[in-house]
């Protein structure tokens, strides 16, 4: 449990300050002030994207996305802490807005369009229409009031903590960061010495025993022939090391670590399983990177590559979704369509 | 330069999860619940754009239009029950509906109880002018 803890604080603080937060805010018949919520909240958020978040590659990139990612939570928070439903539900068409600038972010503009239109334009409307239509005079005062706040911000806590645990573990690179920083530490050696400071002397091991324990650890994690190479040009041809043969070696597997790296944690198709290759870069293959979109180039080619994928690959969950609302219709003009004399 | 990570958008939509998971245990008024269960959706759709660009694959982006389309229709039947409930009880409280849990299951209390409801204001007496009306007079509400 203590080493759990030692290893993982960093990611459990900012939830539980969240949590906290989200505790103190949640209406409630005697709440504390809200500004002491809204200073948790604020401390969550700050502390979160200093120890959550790890860095991105370019400047606009990365305050685009805290700003969103900002004002999603936020938005979020803020849905549950106002006692007046008309304001809950325009604090989740922030929190739309906000992820639809995410989505933007992500190189898709035809979804972010789509959900701004359906959700904040029709769905938010309907519910604000709804909550003015059922209301005797005015917010009641069971809205006021929670269920087992305390309960429920704490599970609220365990689901976060854990998914935020296993995020960590499946892609994080730290060692691998650390083991290829070892690599091009050989790439870059001058002299024989450098070289079996890292790797170890060959002539040290046993006859059987011909790789270095850096290319065991490499191998554990991200498999692939070009550590084999570089293990074999370290034992040399008949005993004698080539400098110039290690460090081409090296160099090789550095570049191939660092393409590994980026899909670290993924999981893919085994390569028998036929995948069309309609929509983009199939599961089966192993993405080297995030290579957008297989045909035209996203974003501009965003509407094209949806449309040759909704059309080849997903043509019956097209027609289905087609018949989900068509039911969907007619069953909601069914529930809700009779006057109040024709139940009684 | 380096790719952006995945790892962050996971993370958001992960916190967007455990938001609208919170809501939806804790709020008392049926349509602020059904709110909290279109959070939890928002979270899911960012997780799903997030793969999809990542993995240049248009899989996730169709997958959250299918999303999109099912919960335009699951609010629609969800606010016509909704207003189902509320002809019968004339109120959104999810509370009232106690008798709906299980036979073993003990009601849930307040822990402090609501106020009562003020009485009605009494009608003005007016002295009667003109003719009595033919109907009765119809309500208010039509919902």
């Amino acid at each position: 449990m203590m080493d759990f803890l030692r290893d993982y604080w960093h990611l459990l603080l900012p939830p539980l300050a969240g949590f906290a937060a989200i505790y103190v805010l949640l209406p409630k018949a005697r709440r504390a002030p809200a500004a002491l919520g809204a200073m948790l909240a604020g401390l969550a958020l700050v502390v979160g994207g200093v120890l959550l978040f790890r860095q991105a590659s370019n400047w606009a990139e990365h305050i685009l996305f805290y700003t969103f990612s900002g004002l999603a939570l936020a938005g979020g928070g803020l849905v549950l802490a106002q006692r007046n439903p008309v304001y809950a539900a325009l604090s989740f068409a922030l929190v739309v807005l906000a992820v639809c600038g995410l989505f933007l972010l992500n190189a898709a503009p035809f979804l972010m369009a789509a959900t701004i239109i359906i959700y904040a334009g029709a769905i938010v409307v309907t519910f604000l229409f709804v909550i003015m239509l059922a209301q005797q005079a005015g917010p009641s005062s069971a809205d006021a009031r929670t269920r087992e706040p305390f309960l429920a911000c704490v599970a609220g806590f365990v689901l976060v903590g854990a998914i935020l645990c296993v995020l960590d573990r499946t892609y994080s690179t730290r060692e691998i960061d650390e083991l290829l920083a070892q690599v091009q530490a050989v790439a870059q050696a001058r002299t024989l010495d450098d070289v079996n400071k890292v790797l170890g002397n060959p002539t040290d091991r046993s006859p059987t025993d011909k790789v270095p324990p850096l290319v065991k650890q490499l191998m554990e994690t991200i498999p692939d022939t070009a550590f084999d190479n570089l293990s074999q040009a370290w034992v040399g041809k008949k005993g004698t090391q080539d400098l110039a043969e290690i460090t081409k070696k090296a160099r090789i597997a550095y570049q191939r670590g660092r393409e590994l790296r980026l899909a670290h944690g993924s999981l893919h198709a085994p390569a028998n399983v036929p995948v069309s290759h309609l929509s983009g870069v199939p599961a089966s293959e192993a993405p080297g990177g995030p290579r957008l979109g297989a045909h035209e180039r996203l974003p501009a080619g965003n509407v094209a590559n949806l449309g040759r994928s909704l059309f080849t690959d997903y043509l019956v969950p097209v027609q289905m979704a087609a018949a989900v609302l068509l039911v969907a219709t007619i069953g909601a003009i069914a529930i809700a369509g009779r006057r109040p004399e024709g139940l009684r | 330069m380096t790719p952006v990570n995945l790892e962050n958008y996971l993370i958001v939509g992960a916190l967007l999860f455990g938001l609208g998971l919170v809501g939806f245990l804790t709020r008392r008024n049926l349509i602020l619940m059904f709110l909290s269960a279109e959070l939890m959706l928002q979270g899911v759709a960012l997780n799903l754009i997030a793969f999809a660009r990542y993995r240049g694959n248009m899989g996730g982006q169709v997958f959250t239009l299918f999303m999109l389309t099912v919960a335009a229709c699951e609010a629609a039947v969800a606010l016509a029950l909704i207003v189902t409930l509320y002809r019968h009880k004339k109120s959104l409280d999810v509370s009232l509906w106690q008798e709906l849990r299980e036979p073993d299951q003990d009601p849930i209390e307040d822990e402090e109880p609501l106020p009562p409801a003020p009485p009605p204001e009494p009608q003005p007496h007016l002295t009667p002018a003109g003719r009595e009306p033919a109907a009765p007079p119809q309500e208010t509400s039509h919902v």
